[in-house]
């Protein structure tokens, strides 16, 4: 009985090497540790769960051609995995996956990730970076009558006189806001300019409501504290937003100059302002000549970004910074004012953008989106899914009580059917279960919440192949023949109809596998898995076991089956 | 020895007009509440918009919910409990709002958020899942579930054409589109909402009834092949089905275990998975007896074997004469090369 030995052999072999491929290892990993990455050893099951089993956050990015069409997306979005990659791989999370689907999409996965939004900006930023100088020339004040008329020809208002009325009381906020901050001389000449244009664009029927009638921009847009800067009531930014993207108010822009939004929002608890600054069109250096990026805290200024530009940005940020001493120069981030900081002298190879309060993971993520380098094309969010730890947890805990419940009821259906053969199958199902979870790990499948349910379901199919042997067991021994024959016929005659069952069975799950996605994609591996380990262990474990039997109780006429 | 259903001796095959009266008016249930109600109800993933899971910390008034939702701008948001009392699901996803979600699908659930927030207080909301997609995002992945059941179906087709012959094979693949329909009015009427999970669990489903199928048709494959004497087709395909009944109660009856495990344990979550594969189960046993074995019996009708095209007639006309003399000398031994 070589044969048999051989057999028996394999069984255990592949059994040891199951167990042993899905025991708890040490590994040595990457992981976070107070904010920090540190390479640290971690106990680890091989098996991965997905996302809906241990929580985390699921994007789906794709390019945004909102705005513009861009011309070679699949190569543009090539260069974009990379940066989102490489902020990814900073940002920290000890898992993440970031791949291409398809030749228009980046998918992210970032397990058991905990500030969902955050991680959405680090990776949406388009990190375009700027330097541009602000306006001292009230090149806005100028031009103010102009975009107010135009904002009216296109029926562009903040509108409903509730608002208007609601603005009246505003201009006392504004001032308080600002002259808890800075000096006001110079903010009461720029005051008295608005209201001289509000007054002469109000023409003659405004004089009695000179607030409602006032224009879009005139009543809304009041003068900061910086030069080139305006406090916008938080009421009024959609209608102005949606005002400065028109062709017409476009067209009468002062020459040379852009406006761009603040990235904050300032405000007391009833009023909320945006900032809205005039910015020279021609950034003096933009984030190409950036070369590295380090948060930082400074005792005067709170949490900085450092950062050190490349020798050709250095020289030419030197003698554009030498012109503009005294003025205030823009950090203009993805086309968002971050900082306006004064310049006191000309700045060389290092210089630093102060947040102004912001916090030090601002600063972090700041200097980590400009490190990674910007984004060669804006994306989008097309999905976005987000599962709780918790109830990864629980839907674990529930499949798990599914699966152990699942296991006993058929345990005891085939051992209560099948007797002495049914403690075969049995064995055999036990071993089936080690080898689908062992070649799942092998394939470094993600266990997901459907895969999980398609593993429950696999058990119960799984006896399907020993039902299909015992029963032509069965028949034979009801023909009368030797319980040996009978065996090797029931195993022979039941073979055709289970490798047609199974070779369907597998095609379906290459499909499945082929035009799922995501957890569909686990649930047919799951399946495919199992059905390989149910043939091995129906087919090749059971025989085995029966020609153990066989050769231990010589010359039995009869079998428990 | 405990045996159940051994050596029955049940006429299915006779009884197919029930059952074709059955799955035709159960199909045309179906048919009916989709007239009424409209639509397949669709979950997010295939129709963009988004999905929030939200724990509260004490049970809500759900016009409340609504309210604070519709003063948001979320209208038409469906609201429902989903588990405990405290746990509920919003589904926003009215065009409206599935358009808006083209210029980056997590707006919304933001704004939800935010108004609950602002309504219930922080920290007294807690959203355990949230998902968003993009409408454009949803009708791909439409195309690609119905193609994987085309393509499924064809494959099967083909295997079943190479291993058998291809009246089988068409049989099993009618009787697998008899399961989709009757799988679709199931999920109608239950109001069963289809994701991408209760996809793959139909994939499943008629992987599962073919196979079923299969057993049958190789019982049939292999009864043919011994000498039949005389036997008509329909009296071969009950003895098949009567053959593999025991195996049948056995298979489906372990499946069912799994399945009912799952529907009362698993979660909400996997429930609409577990209900298709409950119901699978019922529908496999059913198409492979009362479809797939009726079908081949009419395939057979119209285009007989060409072979031995008249030892079928032969043995269908109950000719005990014919059929004793012509079949048994070349068939098996030629049927057996294969």
């Amino acid at each position: 009985m070589a044969n048999l030995k051989y057999r028996v052999l394999l069984i255990v072999a592949l059994f040891a090497a199951s167990a042993w491929a899905l025991f708890p290892r040490t590994v040595v990993e990457r992981v976070k540790r107070n904010g920090v990455f540190v390479y640290d050893t971690v106990k680890r099951v091989p098996l991965k769960r997905g996302l809906d089993l241990q929580g985390g956050m699921h994007l789906t990015l794709e390019v945004d051609e909102s705005k513009q069409a861009v011309a070679n997306k699949s190569e543009a979005l090539d260069r974009a995995l990379k940066v989102v990659r490489q902020r990814i791989d900073e940002f920290g999370v000890s898992e993440p996956v970031v791949q291409k689907a398809g030749d228009e999409r980046i998918i992210v996965e970032l397990p058991g990730l905990d500030d969902p939004q955050r991680a959405q900006e680090v990776v949406q930023n388009q990190a375009f970076l700027e330097f541009q100088i602000t306006d001292k020339t009230q090149a806005l004040e100028k031009v103010m009558s102009r975009f107010d008329d135009i904002a009216k020809q296109q029926g562009l208002a903040v509108g409903t006189d509730q608002k208007v009325l609601g603005d009246s009381a505003k201009p006392t906020t504004v001032t308080s806001l600002l002259t808890q901050k800075t000096d006001t001389a110079k903010k009461d000449s720029t005051k008295a300019d608005t209201a001289k244009a509000a007054a002469t664009t109000g023409g003659d029927s405004a004089s009695k409501t000179p607030a409602a009638t006032g224009g879009l921009f005139s009543t809304n847009v009041q003068p900061g504290q910086l030069p080139g800067q305006y406090i916008v009531p938080d009421k009024a930014y959609p209608a102005i937003e949606r005002a400065l993207a028109l062709p017409a108010i476009q067209a009468a822009m002062p020459p040379g100059k852009v406006m761009r939004w603040g990235v904050d929002s300032l405000g007391t608890a009833t009023e909320k302002f945006r900032t809205l600054y005039v910015l020279d069109a021609r950034p003096i250096i933009t984030g190409e000549v950036l070369t590295d990026a380090r948060p930082s805290t400074d005792p005067v200024e709170g949490n900085v970004v450092q950062f050190t530009l490349n020798n050709e940005g250095a020289r030419r940020f030197k003698t554009e910074t030498g012109k503009h001493v005294k003025d205030n120069m823009a950090i203009v981030l993805d086309q968002r004012v971050v900082t306006a900081p004064v310049l006191n002298s000309a700045i060389g190879r290092n210089g630093q953008i102060t947040l102004g309060g912001g916090t030090l993971q601002a600063a972090q993520d700041l200097a980590l989106v400009l490190r990674a380098g910007a984004l060669p094309v804006p994306l989008k969010v097309a999905e976005v899914r987000q599962i709780g730890a918790s109830l990864g947890q629980d839907s674990i805990n529930k499949g798990v009580l599914a699966l152990g419940v699942a296991v006993a009821l058929i345990i005891v259906i085939m051992i209560g059917y099948y007797k002495f053969a049914g403690v075969l199958a049995v064995v055999a199902l036990i071993m089936y279960l080690v080898y689908t979870l062992a070649m799942l790990a092998g394939f470094h499948a993600v266990l997901t919440l459907p895969g999980l349910a398609g593993f429950v379901l696999s058990i119960g199919i799984a006896v399907d192949a020993n039902v299909l042997i015992f029963e032509r067991i069965r028949e034979e021994l009801d023909h009368g023949k030797s319980v040996r024959l009978s065996i090797d016929e029931g195993f022979r005659h039941a073979l055709s109809a289970i490798i047609d069952t199974s070779a369907t069975t597998i095609l379906s799950g290459m499909v499945l596998y082929q035009y799922g996605t995501g957890p569909v994609r686990g649930f047919a591996v799951t399946l495919v898995a199992g059905l390989v380990a149910s043939l091995f262990t129906a087919i090749f474990v059971t025989r085995t076991f029966f020609l153990l039997w066989l050769d231990r109780s010589r010359g039995t006429q009869t079998l428990s089956i | 020895m405990l045996r159940i259903f051994h050596d029955t001796k049940y006429e299915f095959v006779k009884h197919w007009r029930w059952a074709a009266g059955l799955t035709i008016a159960f199909i045309l249930a179906g048919l009916i509440t989709f007239g009424i109600t409209g639509g397949v109800n669709y979950s997010i993933e295939f129709t963009g918009g988004t999905l929030m899971q939200v724990q509260f910390k004490t049970p809500p008034n759900v016009a409340d919910v609504r309210a604070t939702l519709d003063q948001a701008g979320i209208t038409g948001a469906e609201i429902q409990q989903f588990g405990t009392a405290t746990d509920y699901t919003i589904r926003a996803r009215e065009e409206k709002q599935v358009a808006q979600q083209a210029a980056g699908a997590e707006g919304i659930s933001k704004e939800i958020q935010s108004a609950l927030d602002k309504k219930f207080g922080a920290g007294a909301v807690t959203v355990v899942r949230t998902e968003a997609v993009g409408p454009k995002v949803g009708s791909e992945l439409r195309s690609g579930a119905a193609m994987a059941m085309l393509i499924a179906s064809i494959f099967t087709l083909i295997y079943l054409a190479i291993r058998f012959d291809w009246r089988f094979g068409a049989a099993a693949v009618l009787s697998t589109v008899h399961d989709i329909l009757v799988t679709f009015a199931f999920i109608k009427l239950l109001h069963i909402e289809v994701s991408l999970t209760v996809v793959a669990a139909i994939l499943t489903l008629l992987g599962y009834s073919a196979n079923d199928t299969i057993i049958i048709f190789d019982r049939v494959r292999e009864n043919l092949r011994k000498p039949h004497k005389g036997m008509t087709l329909g009296q071969l395909l009950d003895k098949s089905i009567n053959e593999t009944l025991p195996r049948s109660i056995m298979t489906h009856a372990t499946v069912l275990a799994a399945t009912v495990a799952l529907l009362i344990l698993a979660g909400e979550v996997i429930r609409p998975f577990a209900w298709v594969m409950t119901f699978g189960v019922f529908v496999a046993t059913f198409s492979s007896i009362y479809v797939a074995g009726p079908v081949l019996l009419w395939i057979e009708s119209k285009y007989p074997r060409e072979e031995d095209s008249a030892t079928a007639r032969a043995a269908r006309a109950g000719n005990e004469a014919a059929a004793a003399a012509k079949p048994s000398g070349g068939r098996p031994e030629r049927l057996a090369t294969r």
